[in-house]
């Protein structure tokens, strides 16, 4: 088992970065290399084709493209989605400074409540959003903890719930990306060199994480821009409410801005993992055998 | 058709005949008196209400979509009249959201509705439940006994029919009545508005369409009969009706009230045309009533919004987004809707009320029925 | 393979005082996560449990169980099952392929970023957007049903396919199972070492034998995990089935909505009780994974 630091050891992160330099003889061309590409064609058309059903409709209305202009001219849908985005982000945050520093925790020191602990994270799977927002509007809508009292309270009260809804997809990703990588060994090399318990997150759990973390953040920011029952219950604007109230009177600006937010959210998705890039010092472990 | 004319309606003409002569010798309350034909005046708030409301600082509605009804010219005039800012809880929501809304936030804040605008079996259903504030708006008489609560916890507001509203582009041949929607020519067309298990909107489509055909006010089976022959023939698009699919052609035929029909021929402008039929047969109206919440935050706020509502200018103002207003046979009387106004207005002779317990049998019968009679071809 | 440091929690057995000052210190380590489900997962959940043994008086009854075995109710159950099982396997089967092919399959490295940051926007695009989206594609007069009509003679509706069945609407499904199962599962396809091929390689093994004996078994927990999340995510979905069939195919979910938020039907404690359903569903699903993986877990020691 080797440990390396500085100028980066060839090792298995290169291979998750798809960056492995060439060490050895190049490697014989797999005849499978013409069946991944009709996967990924088959894969193309079926997602693309419903975007672009969406577009022609969207097209319909004259003159030509007329929906995209009252779409880009839309101040409120502006709002919503700007409202949606840093809601996201919240999330977002508040989700990995729980969910990576307790999967974490229980694949190191407490194996045994691993089940209980993926049976709470699963449970917003199973109870509707309507059902959730219920209990909670039951519980926060009146003293003692009377969030729904103010806008505020309730902002604060839909990042909740967010967060909660976030748990599966977080929890499920960030414990596939730590059983790739040996924690026990990480956590025991740093510690012997010293480090503090949050040092280890930030600095050598966390990196090696990026790329869980970073598909769990997408499918939270996700969740969260098309996420309509709670937002509607707690009468905040985000932008799936307001999407829906768009169809009933513009069914062309509709298809239109259903499109153009696709766009904007894949944009973002791409900037956030771009930034996510990061840093290239990080400690690295070259595979344990 | 219907051998009996419906007693709410007999009763209606009445009472608005009778209350025509009485408007004349009484006084018209918090309201200006109305100066004639050229149109209503214009409504002025009451003082008093008007500043106890004005330390609340605002109102919060629930479930009122700007294009029904025309609630977004009330929602901007109201605001512009008293200076109370609105809070819009939830547009797209049901008259279920706009009770659940009330019971969930009965110690107030953000997310607690002041006033709601729900089906007409939720009337009772909320006064049975005990969270309405009875009022009784000054113009409170003009308002037909058969359509408000005798104690003032709701009444009714508008009405609309259950009409069908056709693409003209892709549907050649626009069909008169009910049984027209079973001919060959409309192979495929025909669609809810939503789901008869859950939207009052689907449920009196279903009903109306067994009006003409056989069925009564009292037995609704006729309609979940009416629909599997549509089904069957392959008529019927399984599909929520919506203004996407109308325009996209899915379901060229929508059964929709009257009132939306119309407003998406507005909102569509054109692209594509859009013609709102009234059936020959099976004429069925759906009504709404207002109610202020017994936990709203702004109890003066709620009564000004109702008085506004039940002026002549807010009826009229329904009237500008298609529904038939409550007081319809008080201010035509009193001659004092603008005649453009009144054109716009469809043509809704021989429309059937139903009671509350013929629609709580109705309701009943189809919810339960729907998916085993209709459902059961469709796999 | 793999040679474990001693494990550092007190596994092996209780000792004198330090074990038990150990145990208490890592469960402070779930404090914040406990904190935070109790407040706003598990009282809310809460009410549901209670909310399904009252009756609309709140006395307490069993009748919202009992109506439970009604047959319009079991058969929501059967197909709610039914979609959910065939969008969980065949998104998780074909979400795999399309993960791998961007990932190991020798395609251009930009594809993967494009296809990991489109399933971030995919896997949530549902509702009414996306019912309308294949409305637009695949309904009686959607583009693709009109081109292979027009262009290639191939009549879809008079051949039985409609959109509005079980069929259409897991084929809609797919739109949001193939991106979750890509999301997930790229972590654990990246964690299949290059090494490991290159030994088999060197070994002699073929490609066959690579799947068959290193790399589906490592994978195995992972798939299957991912699998179960894709059931319940397709369990609980509820805004485009409702679109697309209006109700006529009846699903849990709608029926949920149904009794919770309609105009007409409104008995909310039998909306909790049904919801009870689908925790004890998806409870036992997670029981059957956690015993398979537990199985297949073996294989990575």
């Amino acid at each position: 088992m080797t440990v390396g630091f500085g100028p980066r050891a060839p090792g298995a992160l290169d291979s998750i970065e798809g960056n492995a330099p060439r060490r050895t003889k190049p490697r014989p061309r797999r005849l499978g290399s013409i069946v991944w590409w009709i996967v990924f064609l088959l894969g193309f058309l079926y997602f693309f084709v419903p975007l672009f059903a969406t577009l022609i409709f969207s097209l319909k209305r004259p003159p030509f493209g007329d929906a995209f202009v009252t779409t880009v001219t839309d101040s409120e849908l502006l709002g919503a989605l700007g409202y949606s985005f840093v809601v996201a982000i919240l999330t977002v945050i508040g989700s990995v400074a729980l969910i990576v520093p307790t999967a974490y925790w229980v694949r190191l020191r407490l194996p045994r409540l691993r089940p209980y602990v993926e049976f709470v994270t699963l449970l917003p799977f199973v109870v509707p959003p309507v059902i959730l927002v219920f209990g909670l509007l039951n519980t926060y809508s009146h003293p003692p903890v009377f969030l729904t009292q103010t806008n505020i309270g309730n902002d604060v009260l839909m990042v909740c719930a967010y967060i909660v809804l976030s748990f599966p997809y977080m929890y499920r990703a960030v414990d596939t990306g730590l059983r790739s990588i040996d924690i026990r060994t990480l956590t025991e090399a740093s510690q012997s060199l010293g480090a503090s318990w949050p040092r280890i997150m930030w600095s050598v759990i966390l990196p090696n994480l990026r790329v869980a973390i970073l598909a769990g953040a997408f499918l939270t920011v996700a969740i969260v821009v098309g996420e309509f029952t709670i937002a509607t219950f707690l009468g905040r604007q985000t932008f799936a409410p307001f999407l829906s109230i768009l169809g009933d009177h513009d069914p062309y600006e509709q298809a239109a801005v259903t499109l153009v937010s696709f766009g904007i959210t894949w944009i973002a998705m791409g900037l956030i993992g771009f930034i996510g890039r990061g840093s290239r010092d990080r400690i690295q472990v070259a595979g344990a055998h | 058709m219907t051998t009996t004319r419906s007693l709410p309606l007999l009763m209606t003409l009445g009472a608005g005949i009778v209350l025509v002569a009485a408007a004349c010798n009484g006084g018209g309350g918090a309201t200006t008196a109305p100066t004639g034909a050229a149109g209503a005046a214009s409504w002025t708030p009451d003082a008093a209400l008007l500043a106890s409301a004005k330390t609340e600082g605002s109102l919060t509605t629930i479930a009122l979509p700007h294009n029904w009804c025309d609630y977004g010219d009330l929602l901007t005039n109201f605001k512009a009249k008293t200076g109370l800012t609105i809070n819009e809880l939830n547009p797209d929501g049901g008259s279920g959201d706009e009770v659940n809304a009330i019971k969930q936030n009965q110690s107030g804040g953000q997310g607690a509705p002041d006033v709601i605008d729900v089906g007409l079996s939720f009337g009772p259903k909320s006064v049975a439940d005990g969270i309405l504030a009875p009022y009784k708006v000054s113009t409170w008489s003009t308002i037909p006994d058969s359509a408000k609560d005798k104690d003032g916890n709701w009444y009714g507001d508008y009405y609309g029919v259950m009409s069908f509203e056709v693409n003209t582009t892709v549907v050649k041949t626009v069909p008169a009545d009910w049984s027209d929607l079973m001919k060959p020519d409309y192979k495929a067309s025909v669609a809810l508005a939503g789901d008869p298990t859950v939207s009052n909107q689907a449920i009196s489509a279903v009903w109306a369409a067994g009006l003409s055909n056989g069925g009564t006010l009292d037995n609704a089976q006729a309609g979940l009969d009416y629909f599997k022959a549509l089904n069957a023939a392959g008529n019927f698009v399984p599909v929520i009706g919506k203004t996407a699919t109308v325009a996209s052609g899915e379901t060229p035929i929508r059964l929709a009230w009257t009132y939306n029909a119309l407003s998406d021929n507005d909102s569509l402008k054109g692209t594509p045309p859009i013609k709102v039929v009234v059936p020959k047969t099976g004429i069925f109206g759906g009504m709404y009533v207002q109610a202020i919440s017994k936990y709203a935050p702004h109890p003066n706020a709620a009564k000004l919004w109702m008085e506004y509502l039940y002026s002549d200018e807010g009826q009229i103002t329904w009237m500008k987004g298609y529904c038939t207003p409550i007081r319809y046979a008080d201010l035509k009387a009193r001659n004092v809707i603008p005649a453009d106004i009144a054109a716009k207005l469809p043509d809704t002779t021989g429309v059937v009320l139903p009671t509350l317990d013929q629609i709580n049998k109705a309701s009943d019968l189809i919810t339960k029925n729907w998916a085993t009679t209709v459902g059961a071809t469709v796999k | 393979m793999t040679a474990q440091a001693a494990p550092l929690s007190g596994q092996d057995g209780p000792s004198a005082r330090p074990v038990r000052r150990r145990f208490s210190w890592a469960w402070l380590g779930l404090l914040p996560f406990g904190i935070f489900s109790t407040l706003f997962l598990v009282i809310p959940t809460a009410y549901l449990v209670i909310g399904s043994l009252q009756d609309k008086t709140g006395a307490f009854t069993l009748a919202n169980y009992s109506g439970l075995a009604d047959p319009g109710i079991v058969d929501a159950y059967g197909n709610s099952i039914e979609i959910s099982l065939v969008t969980a396997i065949g998104g998780g089967i074909f979400g795999f392929l399309l993960a791998y092919a961007v990932i190991n399959g020798g395609l251009p490295k930009f594809l993967r970023s494009a296809l990991m940051t489109f399933s971030g926007v995919a896997s949530n695009f549902a509702g009414v957007p996306l019912a309308l989206a294949f409305v637009f594609t695949l309904g009686r007069v959607g583009l693709l049903t009109v081109f292979l009509r027009d262009g290639l003679g191939i009549d879809m509706y008079s051949s039985g396919f409609s959109l509005y069945s079980k069929i259409g609407l897991e084929l809609v499904y797919m739109y949001f199972q193939f991106p979750l199962m890509v999301l997930v599962i790229a972590p654990a396809i990246d964690g299949l070492k290059k090494e490991w091929r290159e030994a088999s390689d060197v070994l002699g093994a073929n490609s066959y034998q690579y799947w068959r004996r290193v790399a589906l078994p490592i994978l195995t927990p992972s798939l299957l995990g991912t699998v179960i999340l894709l059931f319940g995510n397709a369990f609980g979905a509820q805004a485009t089935a409702y679109q697309l069939t209006s109700g006529l195919i009846r699903i849990v979910t709608i029926v949920i909505s149904s009794q919770m938020r309609g105009d007409v039907l409104f008995n909310p404690n039998l909306g909790y009780a049904l919801a009870m359903g689908m925790v004890v569903i998806m409870s036992a699903s997670i029981a059957v994974y956690s015993l398979l993986q537990r199985r297949s877990e073996r294989w990575l020691r």
